[in-house]
């Protein structure tokens, strides 16, 4: 372990700091989100027919396909990593408290992400807010699309308000280091700031963080999002209410992944080998472990549900499901990386941190694998058996994978951004890694505050 | 409940019998208060219509209580917005608040109107009632009203010709592949012979899931008929309607339809008021879709709406284009109308369209021309006339001895009825009396009696068995996907598909049947729109698949 102690300069290096390396990783992102959106212009101005997607039944295709696979890839995504901070600060998982804000991100991310699927998925975009908007109080009533976006956008401001309130305390504490420039939105961001709310706004944020692990499984990842799936009588490869805890399996193993490839580079890039520890690493691949476990148990319990004596239709989904050779690749990939989360747990010799970043690629393009192909799989053995033997085809056009460069590129560049703005490790968490050592004269303050919600509580 | 009562309502015989001594306690007819109940539970369960139950009692219930006072849709819908809705309706019956809630139940002799009507209070509460304010419903179990448009369809009857295929695409300008009606053979495995074909337009569900998703309201039921139609001025094209549909019937557009307003609104062969997009309510709902919206069958609600002619209300153009009439289109809560006629007694309509059609059907004045120099006996006329044998002439009086109002009506089907009297009336005229002992057992559609017993008339049942002799029985009456809960309004008859249907090639190729559009192009049907259309759009179609 490291010898050093985590000071406030730490996490203010990345601000402070402006680096060729981090031009160019601009840059290739900067270009990866204009390559997209060019694309999409382009598909704007032919419409949807660029894309791979063509109409199930007679039309021979899918009507949904990599776009609505990633949208709900990237829900979940944010989804897992909302769930991944609040329980930090819920379940006072304080080890965790380094990542806590880069998790919160990844959530923000995540859902502009999705946002972006949801226009790029429609066909007539410019009408989203006259047709949804106008007719919402009668379509929330059915609508598991609405419920969507309405829970989506209900998640956003969650989350928005959230990292907000941490922001603020930080950036007030750390006003005098950072840049002038953004003098203005500092001034935002403190707007009527004073050292008396701390106390409330440590309660909200709690309050805030028990909504979210609440929600999650009744209406979050493991509700609405797989309801506009698993509600539908038209395609049995859908339904079913395993739906809900598979979904929510799949978005903690994404987010927890997705949360451990950030968070090991800017462990890289700026020295915080005593920030991000090792510690941390190990405790994320264990937690990824549990729910790749948990995903692959309800695989299997959906999968074999179909097979054994299902009735014909979940048959024929469940076969088509397993036959397929991306669904194999992908499922022995998660299995693989389940089998070294558990002997490097034996053997903790075994334990790397590129390992675990290998592992957390391996399980975030096997969890995108399985929702794009559950999206596209279910169209081809519908509930109307007779389709079943004459089933479309799809495959992503170029446009649709440019839109996962698109998306990818989109969220690092939000953190690239936010890197340049404020700390992306909190100070509490400096605070309470030094507190722990007696090294800071703030200590008493520190665990005041850390504790008292719980006790409030 | 035991499993042995078997009251009609849910609160079980004891409550039931409460309510007859109830009702024998007052000066009105029990028996009649009975009866109501039984049906105003049938309505509750949708077995009966609103209106139906209203026409049935209404003589009765002027008999018993000189008025009928009897909410009106309207007034039931305006009492239901109130919170005393059932309390409100109660006192309709009598118009004098003051009296408590059972006097008032007593005295109108209806515990009809409580057991029903309470019950049918709480079948709609329990559904969220959402009227859009444009005339569409967001969701209902149930769609009240007396018109509902649907379909019988005759697969046995149906050649695969794909002149439906072609009547649609062409009636609404539509881009090649997207096949709003739809025809497909199939094997079903096994060693079964008979014909396996399916003829699939959208089913205009009652209870359609794809209106149920929308996220817009742009797939909506209209009120007025029950045709599930999609605002193409709404639609954001999110394809989740497509995505629930069960019947896969959707086609959305994904580019520029080929076919531009301007050009379906100049159709020259259009000479309706309407210009075939927008319907009565001023919606934009027929024809093909704009670029980026979803469409599918509409069952052509600028005909019903009369916007095409008067004569095309209650007619739909795959209907009009089939040739064998194996497409029966009509009002479904109608038993009158095509479809409920046909569905009701197959071999009597198959028998009816091959012998009554005006293609089928002797000429009159030949007819008479044959006839003028014959006698009078079922022999010699049926010697005389050229086009009038004796099959011909025992199917034609079979028809009408099992039809109840031979004639009458306004289904399309009773022009063929009309045809076949006027060809009774040349014979009468002649002097042949069809409902004679010796024509009628000389055409095998009655018994001849025992010399100690009258003649008794034409029988049924022989009429009946020479039409199922003649034209067959349907293999079966069935709804696609009925156990889903859809509630379609397209009935079939013919055979199912199972399980293990698989697509085969049909008579006719899509590839070799033409259509008319709007600009006077004729391109061909297509099958498969993604490999033939679809995939020439693609950017960097790859010709794999997932
Ligand atoms: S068949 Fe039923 S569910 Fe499908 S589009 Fe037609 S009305 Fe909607
Ligand atoms: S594609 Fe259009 S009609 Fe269909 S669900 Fe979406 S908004 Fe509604």
């Amino acid at each position: 372990m490291s010898t050093k102690t985590p000071s406030k300069a730490d996490i203010l290096r990345p601000i402070g700091t402006f680096s060729k390396k981090y031009l160019a990783v601009y840059s290739v992102a900067a270009l990866g989100l204009i390559a997209f959106l060019i694309a999409w212009a382009y598909q704007l101005e032919k419409g949807l027919i660029v894309t791979g997607l063509g109409d199930w039944g007679t039309g021979g295709g899918a009507t949904w396909g990599l776009y609505i696979g990633a949208f709900i890839w990237w829900v979940g995504v944010a989804h897992g990593g909302i769930i991944l901070s609040a329980s930090v600060r819920l379940l006072g998982m304080d080890r965790y408290m380094p990542v806590a804000r880069i998790a919160e991100m990844t959530t923000i991310g995540g859902l502009s992400a999705a946002g972006f699927y949801i226009l790029v998925h429609m066909g007539r975009p410019d009408r989203m807010v006259t047709s949804v908007l106008g007719h919402f109080h009668i379509t929330v009533n059915n609508s598991p699309l609405v419920w969507d976006v309405t829970v989506i956008t209900a998640y956003f401001v969650l989350s928005a308000t959230y990292l907000g309130l941490t922001i603020r305390y930080d950036v007030n504490r750390l006003r005098d280091d950072l840049p002038d420039k953004f003098e203005p939105i500092y001034k935002i961001i403190t707007f009527g700031y004073s050292e008396k709310e701390d106390e409330i706004i440590q309660r909200m944020v709690w309050w805030l963080a028990a909504a979210v692990i609440i929600m999650a499984p009744l209406l979050l990842h493991g509700g609405v999002i797989p309801w506009l799936f698993s509600l539908l009588p038209a395609m049995p490869a859908w339904t079913g209410g395993i739906q809900g805890p598979m979904f929510l399996s799949i978005a903690l193993m994404s987010a927890i992944s997705g949360v451990m490839i950030i968070s090991y580079t800017f462990r890289r890039v700026y020295n915080w080998e005593h920030i991000i520890t090792d510690d941390i690493f190990r405790g994320l691949l264990l937690w990824l472990g549990f729910f790749t476990l948990l995903f692959l148990w309800f695989q299997l319990q959906s999968v074999l549900n179909g097979a054994f004596l299902g009735p014909l239709n979940t048959q024929h989904a469940a076969e088509g499901k397993m036959a397929h050779p991306a669904y194999q690749v992908a499922m022995t990939m998660i299995f693989l990386t389940l089998v070294y989360i558990f002997l490097q747990a034996i053997r903790p010799a075994l334990f790397s941190k590129t390992r675990a970043l290998i592992a957390s690629c391996a399980i975030l393009a096997g969890t995108l694998t399985e929702k794009i192909l559950f999206v596209v799989e279910g169209f081809f053995p519908p509930t109307f058996d007779i389709y079943t033997a004459t089933p479309g085809t799809y495959f992503p056009s170029l446009i649709e994978i440019l839109s996962l460069v698109g998306t990818v590129s989109l969220v690092a560049l939000l953190f690239l951004n936010l890197a340049k703005l404020v700390p992306v490790v909190e100070l509490h968490a400096i605070e309470h890694l030094t507190g722990d050592h007696g090294h800071e004269h703030d200590h008493e303050e520190t665990t005041k505050t850390e504790t008292e919600p719980e006790v409030k509580a | 409940m035991s499993t042995d009562d078997e009251s009609f309502h849910p609160l079980g015989q004891e409550w039931e019998d409460e309510l007859e001594t109830m009702l024998d306690d007052t000066e009105y007819d029990s028996d009649l208060g009975m009866e109501m109940a039984k049906d105003a539970m049938r309505v509750t369960k949708g077995e009966l219509s609103e209106a139906d139950f209203h026409e049935k009692y209404h003589e009765d219930v002027m008999d018993e209580f000189g008025v009928d006072d009897r909410p009106t849709e309207e007034a039931y819908e305006e009492a239901k917005k109130n919170a005393g809705g059932f309390a409100e309706m109660l006192k309709s019956f009598d118009g004098d608040g003051d009296e408590s809630r059972r006097d008032v139940m007593k005295k109108m002799g209806v515990g009809a109107a409580a057991v029903g009507l309470g019950a049918w209070g709480t079948a709609e509460g329990g559904q969220p009632n959402v009227a859009d304010e444009s005339g569409g419903h967001a969701t209902e179990a149930h769609r009240e009203g007396d018109t509902q448009w649907g379909m019988a369809i005759d697969l046995e009857r149906c050649d695969g010709c794909l002149s439906c295929v072609q009547a649609c695409a062409s009636e609404n300008n539509l881009d090649q592949g997207v096949n709003w009606m739809y025809v497909l053979d199939y094997e079903d495995g096994g060693a079964d012979t008979s014909q396996n074909r399916l003829v699939r337009p959208c089913q205009h569900c009652t209870d359609a899931p794809c209106e149920k998703v929308c996220p817009t309201t742009a797939r909506h039921t209209r009120d007025k008929d029950g045709l599930v139609l999609t605002d193409y001025d709404v639609c954001i094209g999110c394809r989740y309607c497509q995505v629930a549909c069960p019947y896969g019937v959707n086609y959305f557009q994904w580019d520029e339809p080929d076919i531009s307003t301007e050009e379906i609104a100049a159709d020259p062969e259009n000479d309706g008021e309407g210009d075939m997009m927008v319907d009565d309510r001023d919606r934009w709902v027929d024809s093909r879709s704009p670029r980026g919206t979803m469409s599918k069958c509409t069952m052509c609600p600028s005909r019903q709406d009369g916007l095409s002619g008067e004569d095309k209300v209650g007619t739909s153009a795959c209907e009009d284009a089939c040739p064998p009439d194996a497409i029966q289109f009509g009002n479904m809560r109608d038993e009158e109308s095509d479809p409920q006629r046909y569905l009701d007694n197959p071999s009597r309509s198959r028998t009816l369209i091959q012998v009554g059609a005006e293609s089928a059907i002797p000429e009159v004045a030949g007819l008479e021309e044959d006839l003028a120099d014959a006698d009078a006996d079922l022999e010699s006329v049926l010697e005389a006339s050229q086009d009038l044998d004796e099959e011909t002439l025992q199917l034609m009086k079979a028809t009408e001895i099992v039809t109840e109002n031979f004639g009458e009506g306004d289904a399309d089907s009773v022009d063929y009825e009309q045809n076949i009297i006027e060809i009774f009336d040349v014979l009468e005229e002649h002097g042949l009396d069809l409902d004679s002992q010796e024509v009628l057992v000389g055409l095998d559609l009655a018994d001849e009696p025992d010399e100690d017993e009258e003649f008794e008339g034409a029988d049924e049942l022989d009429a009946q068995n020479a039409l199922e002799a003649f034209a067959g029985t349907p293999a079966s009456n069935f709804r696609l996907l009925e156990d889903v809960g859809t509630n379609p309004n397209v009935a079939y008859l013919g055979n199912e598909p199972g399980p293990n249907a698989e697509q085969v090639e049909g008579p006719v190729a899509y590839e070799d049947t033409q259509y008319e559009r709007s600009d006077g192009s004729e391109p061909n049907l297509v099958d498969n729109r993604k490999e033939e259309i679809l995939d020439e759009g693609t950017v960097g179609d790859a010709g794999v698949s997932l």
